[in-house]
């Protein structure tokens, strides 16, 4: 993967939180590449800062050093519409990602209105469609429906702006193992369809092999390694946290 | 004789839109073990450890042929000597540190709390074994999580919190919602290494609840799979991957597998049958 392919580039990016006066640092001096059309996942336990990565690629998290570069452009802070027609990010729990006391119509439609882009009916429609809901639907608030459904609902709002990028944080954690196995072949199906680029986060060995390409193993905030996917398969790791990490998923081995 | 003793356990929600049976007929032994209940959302396997504790609140009722812990009757037991059970011997982990810690009290306070009151210990006392608590559950930055309130802990911590707070009355039987679902697999593998040692050094018996097959399968001895509100398939933990129902054999074949062939997952094909 050459450097002029990337389409997500970090470079050197640490963030910084403050709480109650003690700096506690969240990422610290982390670079990742994810060519376009790639699929990278980030591994590692809670508090790695894997998530923190995506938070500060969307502008939800106090930057200290390094860069970030969307398509080869360094990001605008704020991140303003550009920023959103191209990334967008879909959260691990649909129970708090989604408006409570808005219709499925409203947060999909909501988009839209703030990119002043018309013909929402038909394109509500569609994106409900796409996500595999049925059309139904629509006027439904996130109560009525269940967690797989919900995620979907989220899934739609990320792509109702065709962004090229989807930021993906356990978009199943929180899911059904049978709902997980529908949410992750409709990611795989709309990645196939759309050529999207994800940058997916979870602690689930075997879905981050399923889904990605290239994975980056992180502990305290810092990148330990970057494996391959053949790599991960077939246990090649260097370090010996990802082999812990490993080890500890070893039930979720092909055999298994 | 057997810690906990379930008969024909029924749980029943009178709704607007008609009586719902979310547990129906479910019987269980427990001695000194570690039981696994597994089953997707709306199984009834939360319905089962709440009904336990007999946490079920109106317009739930909860119905049993016989429930009872350590020789004493549950069901006829009367509020006072419940709250005499709960947490003191039988404690419960719940599934999301989100919704089950105080959200506007220190970490540290909430984990003192339960010694203050129910065991009067002094606040040096309380504060010694809260810390200890934490160190258990391998919290490294304890003084900072002792004062932290819980929207400042990542899931997993929070998680391990909730677990320490569970642990410090020493219980009997610990009914564990849940509990490892928001931990990665590192962390993970050490809080039920710190479960599985209360179990063998102290005798505790646990009920371990999940979604995760392969995770039970590994940590408990008995597994009960559960689908609407009954148990399908009882079955030794080191026998689940080659279980016989078909339900728990979709439920494990739709998980994707490092090195699989990353074709599309099979779904759960749901039979009306299983639910009968």
């Amino acid at each position: 993967m050459g450097d002029v392919m990337a389409l997500i580039e970090i470079e050197n990016l640490s963030v910084t939180f403050n709480a109650n006066g003690r700096r506690v640092r969240a990422v610290e001096a982390v670079s990742l590449k994810v060519g376009e059309k790639a699929s990278f996942g980030l591994v590692g336990e809670s508090g790695s800062g894997k998530s923190t990565i995506l938070r500060a690629i969307c502008g939800l998290a106090p930057v200290s050093a390094g860069r970030i570069r969307i398509g080869g452009e360094a990001v605008q802070s704020p991140r303003g519409k550009a920023f959103s027609a191209q990334v967008q990010m879909v959260f691990q729990d649909p129970y708090a990602s989604l408006h409570p006391r808005h219709t499925v119509d409203r947060t999909l439609s909501e988009p839209l209105a703030i990119h002043g882009i018309g013909d929402r009916d038909a394109r509500v429609m569609t994106a409900l469609t796409d996500v595999g809901l049925p059309t139904s639907f629509r006027f439904r608030y996130p109560h009525q429906l269940s967690g797989g459904q919900r995620q979907r609902v989220a899934i739609a709002r990320a792509l109702m702006l065709k962004p090229q990028i989807l930021l993906l944080d356990e978009p199943t954690s929180a899911l059904d193992a049978s709902v997980q196995a529908e949410v992750l072949n409709l990611l795989m199906r709309l990645r196939e369809e759309r050529g999207l680029t994800f940058l997916m986060v979870s602690h689930d060995l075997a879905v981050i092999d399923h889904m990605c390409d290239r994975v980056l193993v992180m502990q305290n905030g810092r990148a330990v390694e970057e494996l391959s996917r053949t790599a991960l398969a077939s246990a090649q790791m260097q370090t010996d946290y990802a082999r812990s990490l490993f080890a500890a998923s070893a039930d979720r081995m092909l055999e298994g | 004789m057997s810690l906990l003793s379930v008969k024909n356990l029924q749980v029943t929600f009178n709704t607007e839109a008609g009586l719902v049976e979310a547990v129906r007929g479910v019987s269980f032994e427990l001695g000194r073990e570690r039981l696994g209940i597994v089953g997707e959302s709306g199984s009834g396997k939360t319905m089962t450890g709440r009904a336990v504790l007999r946490l079920i609140r109106p317009p739930g009722r909860i119905m049993a042929d016989a429930m009872t812990f350590d020789g004493q009757d549950l069901m006829a037991a009367s509020e006072a000597q419940m709250r005499a059970l709960r947490g003191r011997r039988i404690a419960m982990v719940m599934q999301d540190p989100k919704f089950s810690l105080n959200p506007v009290m220190r970490v540290g306070a909430q984990l003192m709390e339960g010694l203050r009151q129910r065991d009067h210990v002094s606040r040096a006392v309380a504060y010694a074994k809260a810390v200890a608590a934490l160190d258990a559950v391998q919290i490294r930055d304890v003084d900072r999580v002792m004062e932290a309130y819980p929207h400042e802990l990542s899931g997993g911590m929070g998680q391990r919190v909730m677990i320490a707070m569970m642990l410090i009355p020493n219980p009997d039987l610990l009914i564990a919602d849940e509990p490892t679902s928001a931990l990665d697999v590192t962390v993970q593998a050490e809080v039920l290494s710190i479960l599985d040692a209360l179990v063998r050094d102290r005798g505790m018996g646990l009920i371990f609840i999940s979604h995760d097959l392969r995770l039970v399968a590994r940590f408990c001895d008995r597994v009960l799979v559960m689908y609407k509100g009954r148990i399908v398939e009882e079955i030794a933990a080191k026998d689940l991957l080659h279980a016989r129902h078909p339900y728990t054999q979709g439920l494990l074949n739709c998980l994707p597998r490092i090195g699989g062939t990353r074709g599309p997952l099979p779904g759960l094909d749901r039979n009306a049958e299983w639910a009968m």
